[in-house]
């Protein structure tokens, strides 16, 4: 018995995946720019050794590691909305748990997920940062949070462009499993469209084609990025 | 015009500056010099609390600082006074040479920008950088990196500019250039303190020099008497090695 791959279908599918592909980019790029403000956050907090919120943060970026992507949609899935429904009652907001679209929950979940990783992205980045470059800021005159914001962290991220590159990417793959909430994205779509005819073989060749698509044009934009930031990055002194 | 009192600083155990008095005036260009470890370049960076002093007094142009107790504003506002020039330069290197200059302008003294820009040009051209104004720092040369740096600090508009062995990194070919840019703000009649191995340079542009040893300053006064008729030994040492023996004679 030979694999019959029906071709036609294949594609009639990724027309029919390409319709959510938005909603496969929201979940991955809302997300990740929540991540990073969260990963800066924590990055901060954990190079300044803020006592106790450290060892919070710690905690956080550990059992976040430690823990797959899957299981935190499931917690935040399950624990948001008791929380939510407790602080609802307390403070009698006329809303419910019911009300939250899900895929907030999902915004919540990645976003949690990504703070995490990026964290310790950007803190190496900051580390990479000579120092001599603060007491630079210092020197014009600028604050802390001046030096960090416009010198420090610019460079932070530049060092680390690839790797918040492959931040987007997990992201992006990792996008799929808000499936498990019933978010119709890319591999969902897929799922369903093959359902009624049991071509789930072309359905997910149709969604491989469709990531990997999406993947190699991040990589495209990554390495202009890049080209950009080694004007400045490569070798000299300062 | 800047007054230091009873400096001391020490990193951990080991004590670097024991109690440094000096005092500046308006206009005076002074050189510090004294072998490597003399606490040279820690007193420059006490100054603007770069390096933040354990005891003593640190006042500029009539602001005065206690190091035993001072706040972050008091020390920002002690910053905005002065200009420093590194010994590796420290460009902020994701800008370009004009936005290097412009920074301090824009980000700490919030000048407009396009006036900012216009100052910034300004003190390029005078240095001779107009035409580098679009490159990074990554691409232009140490000396003319070196001659950004000194434009970054004459910006501000300080009080007083910090020269913290502004040509030590350099190639020996590229001194020059970096002197001669130095000579010009000094001809300016801005205030300045320089630590610097280049006797002949200090001889040249300094109004005071000013001889450090251990920690502490063992002697001070016009270039002419302390580089060549020296009262103290560890001077007259010091120089022997860098001058040679005629240079000074007693």
């Amino acid at each position: 018995m030979g694999i019959k791959i029906d071709y036609s279908f294949i594609f009639s599918a990724l027309v029919q995946e390409l319709k959510v592909l938005p909603l496969t980019l929201t979940i991955t790029i809302v997300p990740l720019m929540f991540g990073l403000g969260i990963g800066i956050i924590i990055a901060i907090i954990r190079l300044r050794k803020i006592p106790v919120v450290d060892r919070i943060a710690a905690f956080y970026v550990s059992f976040v590691r430690g823990t797959p992507l899957l299981l935190h949609i499931m917690l935040i899935y399950f624990a948001l909305p008791m929380a939510f429904d407790a602080l609802a009652l307390k403070y009698k907001w006329s809303l419910h748990s019911k009300d939250i679209p899900i895929i907030v929950f999902i915004f919540v979940a990645f976003s949690i997920n990504a703070g995490a990783y990026m964290s310790e992205i950007i803190r190496s980045g900051i580390l990479s940062v000579n120092y001599g470059q603060v007491e630079a800021a210092y020197s014009v005159g600028m604050t802390a949070p001046q030096a960090m914001r416009r010198i420090v962290l610019p460079q932070a991220l530049a060092v680390n462009l690839p790797m918040l590159c492959s931040m987007f990417i997990a992201l992006l793959q990792g996008s799929s499993l808000a499936f498990s909430i019933s978010i119709v994205e890319v591999t969902g779509e897929a799922n369903i469209y093959a359902a009624a005819s049991f071509k789930f073989l072309e359905a997910f060749i149709a969604a491989a084609i469709i990531y990997w698509g999406m993947t190699i044009l991040v990589e495209r934009i990554t390495s202009i990025l890049e080209k950009r930031v080694q004007r400045y990055n490569r070798g000299g002194v300062t | 015009m800047i007054q230091l009192k009873n400096i001391h600083k020490s990193f951990g155990k080991h004590e670097v500056l024991k109690g440094i008095d000096l005092s500046v005036q308006q206009g005076e260009v002074v050189v510090i010099l004294g072998p490597s470890g003399s606490g040279k370049t820690t007193l420059l960076r006490c100054i603007n609390f770069l390096e933040r002093p354990n005891e003593g007094e640190v006042a500029i142009d009539g602001f005065n600082v206690n190091c035993r107790h001072c706040c972050k504003e008091e020390i920002l506002t002690l910053r905005k006074k002065t200009g420093m020039v590194f010994q590796h330069y420290n460009l902020f290197k994701n800008k370009t040479v004009l936005e290097n200059v412009m920074e301090g302008l824009v980000v700490a003294q919030k000048i407009p920008r396009e006036i900012a820009q216009q100052q910034s040009i300004h003190i390029l051209e005078k240095i001779g950088l107009n035409e580098k104004l679009k490159a990074y720092p990554s691409e232009i040369s140490g000396g003319q990196q070196q001659r950004v740096g000194i434009a970054r600090a004459l910006a501000l508009n300080p009080k007083v500019i910090l020269f913290d062995e502004p040509t030590s990194a350099l190639d020996p070919e590229l001194v020059g250039e970096v002197l001669q840019a130095i000579k010009r703000v000094a001809r300016e009649g801005i205030t300045m303190i320089v630590v610097t191995h280049e006797i002949d340079f200090a001889l040249d542009i300094a109004t005071k020099v000013v001889f450090m040893d251990g920690g502490l300053i063992v002697e001070q006064g016009m270039p002419d008497e302390v580089i060549s008729h020296p009262k103290e030994e560890r001077t007259r040492q010091f120089l022997r090695r860098l001058l040679p023996e005629t240079s000074f004679s007693i």
